[in-house]
């Protein structure tokens, strides 16, 4: 379902998408949303209490066989994804928050993962693989800490490569989707309603309730709007491989069902939420008269 | 008289000359070559996008390139001593290049707003009847119709990206072609501003010497900008400011803020070069102390300045109430207040009182208020530093003279209201082709202002009121007359009238009372018809149709009884 060459594929275009998000930061960026942890706490929340509980309500609720409930676990149990971060750039939250939110509920996850995967399914047995989740911390730190030392270095090479960064992750994006639809294309037609439901179902209702959530404890609309994103899009990568280092053979294929299809619609979801919340914050721009400023 | 003689010199530091015999140099040419030799290889001027993408002019790049585009000027195009030359491009490089080339071709440079409607630079062009224009592509399209009654032999065209480094130059030409599309086709010819600076390199190497020969004809009261404005009558006209007018302008401002280091500077230069105050405040002031001017070719949103105040150690920033307000209500700005920051100055429209206090406790630095007039070059009076005073437009600058008189030109007392006059080396030497506006504004060698001030006795001045009915729109001065005539050819107007309403955003709005002569007009027509033909900002931001307007018992619209009505009205608002 998903080869070794895809993967190193993503690997490398992921690294230059962050690469041109680090472009467009700054260290005082960072130390702002490290300065206020508050926005930093919620993600975890809202990550690692809501998403779960979201996944084990849609199980409850939702005809699903016994390997689909599997996969719908593990996906809501992932911490966020790299892809929050794209949004996050796109519908103009805020990008150093949402980077700092991947890497801390990344670094929670190795400890927070198992305790949630252990309560809600006390018959769920499974190995974290640690290597894995180092791997994203890095392949998410690098790039970034190297966009930003060329943009103090040279502010054009910085927005240079801020732009194409910005163009491949759209790229990326589009790339995603023509590329998976067609080849899975038997396995789309064979899946029940119900796995779709859940599958859609769990970045939606986490995007509505991490939005909620955050704007319920006054966090500032673009602080929200990153909250939003960063819960309900998870890291699909990171499910894919843990199933594929813990099970093998059909048991590993269908576990991985849920978290492919969620990674194809996670990408819809909020391509559309993202352009809503472009639209709100054009709208939240201060009126200046057209004038002499 | 009812005071010592300039009394506010006492407030002065103690290194500021309260008298400047003179301008340091003959012409603009003359000062501008000067100080490239100082700084050479400083940077002068970089402009900055709202992505980040930049890119800068030494002193000595500008220079060499504006000694080629003076040899093109007088060579190529064939101008010579005295011939007008427009440039009409939002702040970006192009601009100081230009500017500098024709103050050392020895010609006239002529302001030109980059929003005007075809209609206003047709207006403007017929008046100040320039030989050669420099457009930015962006508004290029708007030329063919401006030229119907003055056509400008030589157009040359540039973009804002222009002398940015090739691949951000080249990033920006797609996204302003393809994606904003706000690049049109030019159909007119046209040379392109990096070729007309090539070919005049070309001329320049044969000759030798060339450009400082073009500026030996030029005298200090040559007139060296021809600045438009409605002045106090709303009449639109060119005010002649002299080399030695603005030379000394220049001196005058930067004699009241010398802790500046020199060479060490970075302006953000937000505000549009085209107006007077930056012109003469953040383009010559700023280029005198070896400063870097950081140019922000289009402020909105202002979140097109973050990448700005991130990249830059801005330390001084001048601007409008508009501006101070506006950055004072963004969360990024708040966030991080720029750092380096010294001062900040505001001109252009009244600094309301609260907005100054909110900018000082955000940033921890003042924003001084200074007052002046396109007629004088435009700063008459600057609040000293560190003795900043608040509603206050400060004192004035040295070698000028201002008081405050009656109807009758005779001094009122001090603290009492008076029309603010005003005399010095800054003030114009006319109104370009109108002397009967010129001698209705210049009596006795004394500005009048139209503005009424309050002299307080240790010599600060305040503003109390403007005279009469000219609306001020984010430091733009509107006149109700242009648009009242304007709205009236519309066949749905019967009547209107047009007067400035108190505004958060731009300090003051234009609002329009209209009575219609078709039932059917809407809000919406009479708008987007003000929109083809006016000015965004002179577009009436608020339209009121009534049954009928006051009028006095000669059948002259009252204006100051609407007025009376709308302040009566924000009065009960402000009380409830």
């Amino acid at each position: 379902m998903v080869g070794a060459f895809e993967q190193a594929l993503l690997a490398l275009m992921i690294f230059v998408i962050m690469l041109g998000m680090g472009a467009s930061l700054t260290p005082r960026d960072f130390y702002l949303a490290l300065r206020r942890p508050y926005g930093l706490a919620i993600g975890v929340i809202s990550q690692y209490g809501f998403m779960p509980f979201i996944g084990f309500l849609l199980i409850t609720l939702l005809p699903l066989a016994e390997a689909i409930a599997i996969g719908v676990l593990i996906m809501a149990c992932m911490p966020g994804g790299t892809t929050s971060n794209i949004f996050t750039y796109f519908s103009k939250g805020n990008l150093a928050l949402s980077v700092l939110m991947t890497v801390t509920s990344t670094v929670f996850g190795v400890l927070l993962i198992p305790i949630i995967l252990v309560f809600y399914s006390a018959a769920l047995d499974l190995e974290i693989p640690r290597e894995n989740i180092i791997a994203t911390l890095v392949l998410l730190l690098v790039p970034v800490a190297i966009g930003m030392v060329m943009r103090r270095l040279n502010a054009n090479v910085g927005a240079v490569t801020e732009f194409f960064g910005s163009l491949l992750a759209l790229f990326f994006i589009v790339f995603l989707m023509v590329s998976w639809v067609p080849r899975n294309w038997q396995f789309l037609m064979t899946t029940t309603s119900a796995t779709y439901i859940a599958a859609i179902g769990l970045g939606l209702v986490g995007i509505t309730i991490g939005y909620l959530f955050a704007r319920g404890l006054r966090l500032h609309p673009r602080n929200a709007r990153t909250v939003a994103l960063e819960t309900g899009i998870q890291n699909g990568p990171l499910a894919v491989a843990i199933i594929a280092f813990t099970f093998s053979g059909t048991e590993a294929q269908s576990y991985m069902a849920v978290p492919v299809l969620y990674s194809l619609f996670i990408v819809i979801v909020s391509t559309l939420v993202t352009l809503v919340f472009r639209r709100a914050n054009t709208a939240a721009e201060q009126a200046m008269p057209d004038g002499l400023l | 008289m009812d005071r010592t003689d300039k009394p506010w010199t006492a407030l002065y530091d103690t290194d500021v000359r309260a008298e400047i015999d003179g301008p340091q140099f003959r012409t603009i040419g003359d000062f501008i070559s000067a100080t490239a030799d100082t700084y050479g290889d400083l940077p002068a001027f970089t402009t900055c996008l709202p992505n980040g993408m930049n890119g800068t002019l030494t002193f000595a790049q500008a220079d060499e390139m504006s000694d080629a585009l003076a040899v093109y000027l007088r060579e190529v195009a064939g101008l010579s001593t005295g011939d007008r030359v427009a440039i009409q491009v939002p702040n970006c490089l192009a601009y100081p290049v230009m500017a500098m080339a024709i103050f050392k071709a020895g010609c006239v440079l002529v302001n030109v707003n980059p929003l005007y409607t075809a209609e206003e630079m047709a207006k403007q062009f017929a008046d100040a009847e320039p030989s050669a224009i420099l457009i930015v592509d962006m508004f290029a399209d708007k030329l063919v119709e401006a030229m119907h009654g003055h056509p400008i032999p030589n157009v040359i065209v540039t973009r804002v990206a222009e002398f940015m480094p090739a691949l951000p130059k080249w990033i920006v030409g797609l996204v302003q072609k393809y994606w904003d599309k706000s690049v049109k086709p030019i159909t007119l010819p046209h040379i392109r501003l990096p070729d007309a600076i090539v070919a005049g390199r070309t001329k320049h190497a044969e000759l030798h010497n060339a450009v400082d020969g073009y500026r030996r004809d030029v005298s200090p009261d040559d007139v060296a900008c021809l600045q438009y404005t409605g002045g106090t009558t709303g009449v639109s006209k060119g005010a002649m400011l002299t080399h030695s007018n603005l030379l000394m302008n220049m001196e005058q401002t930067m004699e009241l803020i010398k802790s500046l280091e020199r060479g060490k500077e970075v302006a953000l230069t937000a505000l549009p070069l085209y107006h007077v105050f930056a012109f003469t405040v953040n383009f010559l002031g700023f280029y005198s102390i070896g400063a870097r001017n950081i140019l922000i070719p289009n402020p909105r949103p202002l979140t097109s300045m973050k990448r700005a105040f991130e990249n830059y150690k801005i330390t001084w920033l001048s601007g409008v109430n508009t501006l101070f307000n506006g950055l004072c209500n963004e969360v990024w700005f708040l966030d991080t207040p720029p750092k380096h920051l010294k001062f900040a100055s505001a001109g252009g429209m009244a600094l309301q009182g609260a907005v100054a206090a909110r900018w000082e406790e955000v940033t921890g630095k003042p924003v001084v208020e200074g007052y002046g007039l396109t007629e004088s070059s435009p700063v008459l009076t600057f609040n000293p530093l560190g003795k900043s005073r608040a509603n206050s437009i400060g004192v004035p600058v040295p070698s000028t003279d201002v008081r405050c008189v009656d109807e009758d030109g005779a001094d009122v007392p001090v603290g009492e209201v008076g029309e603010l006059i005003a005399k010095g080396p800054q003030i114009m030497k006319g109104y370009w082709k109108k002397p009967e506006e010129t001698e209705k504004t210049i009596q006795n060698g004394w500005l009048l202002t139209g503005d009424i001030a309050v002299m307080e006795p240790d010599g600060y001045f305040r503003i109390v009121d403007r005279k009469k009915d000219m609306i001020l729109v984010s430091g733009f001065n509107v006149y109700p007359n242009e648009i009242e005539d304007m709205l009236a050819a519309h066949p749905g107007v019967n009547e209107v009238a047009v007067i400035g309403v108190p505004d958060g955003a731009s300090g003051e709005a234009v609002k329009a009372f209209i009575v219609k002569q078709d039932d059917t007009l809407t809000v919406d027509a009479v708008r987007s018809y003000c929109k083809e033909h006016l000015t965004a900002y002179k577009v009436p931001k608020q339209v009121e149709f009534r049954d009928e307007l006051p009028k006095s018992n000669v059948g002259k619209i009252l204006r100051k009884d609407l007025r009376a009505e709308e302040d009566a009205k924000t009065k009960v608002k402000e009380q409830a």
